[in-house]
C-alpha cells in the first residue's frame, strides 16, 4: 500500500508541481536508483549461500516464468487487438520492416 | 540499461561474496528500502507527467486498453501455469509474472516480501523478459503485428524497447506502445500487492 501510495504522490507532483523539462532529470533519477537497487540486490544474492548453491534450478525457473507468461501475453494480446482493432487496423496488423 | 544491469548485479554479487567489510555497501543495503520508495515516487513522476495518456485513451475510446488488458491477464495466467509446474506458492508465482519485465521493482519487492530465491527469480525471468522481447520485436512485428510485439515487452514497451517498437512498427502502434506500458507499469505494484493479499 504504501509503494502504491508514493507512486500516486508521485504521480499528483508530475502533473501538477514539477515543470515538463523535469521529465529527463527524472528519467535520469530512475536510472541511478535502479542501478543503486540492483547492486543492493546483488549484494544480498552475493551474501547468501544458499541461493548462490540453488542458482542452477533458479536460472530453469527464470526461464519457465519468462517464457510461459510471455507466450500467453502475447496469444491473449494479439487475438484480442486482432478482434478489437481488425485486420489492417491499429495494432491488429503493422508496417513492420 | 540492460548492460549497466547486468553490471551492477555482478558487482554486487563481487561485492556480497568479499564479506559485509564494506561500510559503504552496508549502508547502501540497510537504505534499499528507501531506494524503493524513492524510485516509486520517480515512476509516479513520470506517469504523472505524460499528460497526453488520458486524452489519448479518450481517443482510441478505450479500445486501447485491450492490449495492456491481453499482457495483463496472460502474464497472471502464465504465473499460475509456471506456478503449477515449478511448486511454486500462487501468489509467489502470480506476482513473479505480474512485473511484465519490470525485473528491478519486481526482484526488490519479491525479494522483501518472500526473501531472495524468490526475488532472485522474479529479478532474472523479469530481466530475460526484457532481452527476450528485445532481439524478438523483429520477428513478431513480421510475423503477427504490432500488438504482439507490445505484448512480448510488457511494463518495458514505454521505455527500454520502445526504440524497437519505433523502428519495426508503425507511428500509431508506438502509440500503444507507450500507453501499454504506463498501464501495465502503473498495475505492476497493484499486482504484486492484490497477489500476496489475496493468494497468499
Amino acid at each position: 500500500m504504501l509503494t502504491m501510495a508514493l507512486m500516486c504522490l508521485g504521480a499528483v507532483v508530475g502533473r501538477f508541481v514539477l515543470p515538463h523539462w523535469w521529465a529527463r532529470a527524472n528519467s535520469r533519477v530512475q536510472l541511478v536508483l535502479t542501478v543503486l537497487l540492483i547492486f543492493t540486490m546483488g549484494v544480498s544474492i552475493g551474501r547468501n549461500e544458499d541461493l548462490l548453491h540453488n542458482l542452477g534450478t533458479i536460472g530453469l525457473d527464470s526461464a519457465l516464468f519468462c517464457l510461459i507468461p510471455m507466450a500467453v501475453s502475447i496469444a491473449l494480446a494479439h487475438l484480442l487487438a486482432k478482434r478489437v482493432f481488425g485486420a489492417g487496423e491499429g495494432a491488429g496488423e503493422g508496417e513492420g520492416e | 540499461m540492460v548492460f549497466l544491469a547486468f553490471g551492477a548485479l555482478a558487482l554486487g554479487v563481487l561485492c556480497g561474496r568479499l564479506g559485509s567489510g564494506l561500510a559503504a555497501v552496508d549502508v547502501l543495503l540497510s537504505s534499499s528500502d528507501l531506494i524503493l520508495n524513492l524510485l516509486m515516487v520517480s515512476v509516479g513522476v513520470g506517469i504523472g507527467m505524460q499528460r497526453g495518456i488520458v486524452r489519448k485513451i479518450c481517443q482510441y475510446h478505450l479500445k486501447a486498453l485491450v492490449i495492456p488488458l491481453g499482457v495483463t491477464v496472460g502474464s497472471i495466467l502464465g504465473g499460475a501455469a509456471c506456478s503449477l509446474v515449478t511448486g511454486y506458492p500462487l501468489a509467489e508465482g502470480v506476482s513473479i509474472a505480474g512485473c511484465m519485465g519490470w525485473y528491478s521493482l519486481g526482484g526488490v519487492t519479491i525479494g522483501a516480501l518472500s526473501g531472495g530465491v524468490y526475488g532472485g527469480v522474479a529479478f532474472l525471468s523479469n530481466l530475460m523478459r526484457e532481452m527476450l522481447s528485445f532481439f524478438c520485436i523483429p520477428l513478431l512485428a513480421r510475423y503477427l503485428g504490432p500488438a504482439a510485439c507490445i505484448a512480448a515487452a510488457g511494463a518495458t514497451s514505454e521505455d527500454t524497447t520502445l526504440p524497437m517498437m519505433m523502428k519495426y512498427t508503425n507511428e500509431e502502434s508506438v502509440v500503444l506502445s507507450v500507453l501499454n506500458g504506463a498501464t501495465c507499469s502503473a498495475l505492476v505494484p497493484v499486482l504484486i500487492s492484490l497477489s500476496y493479499q489475496l493468494l497468499g
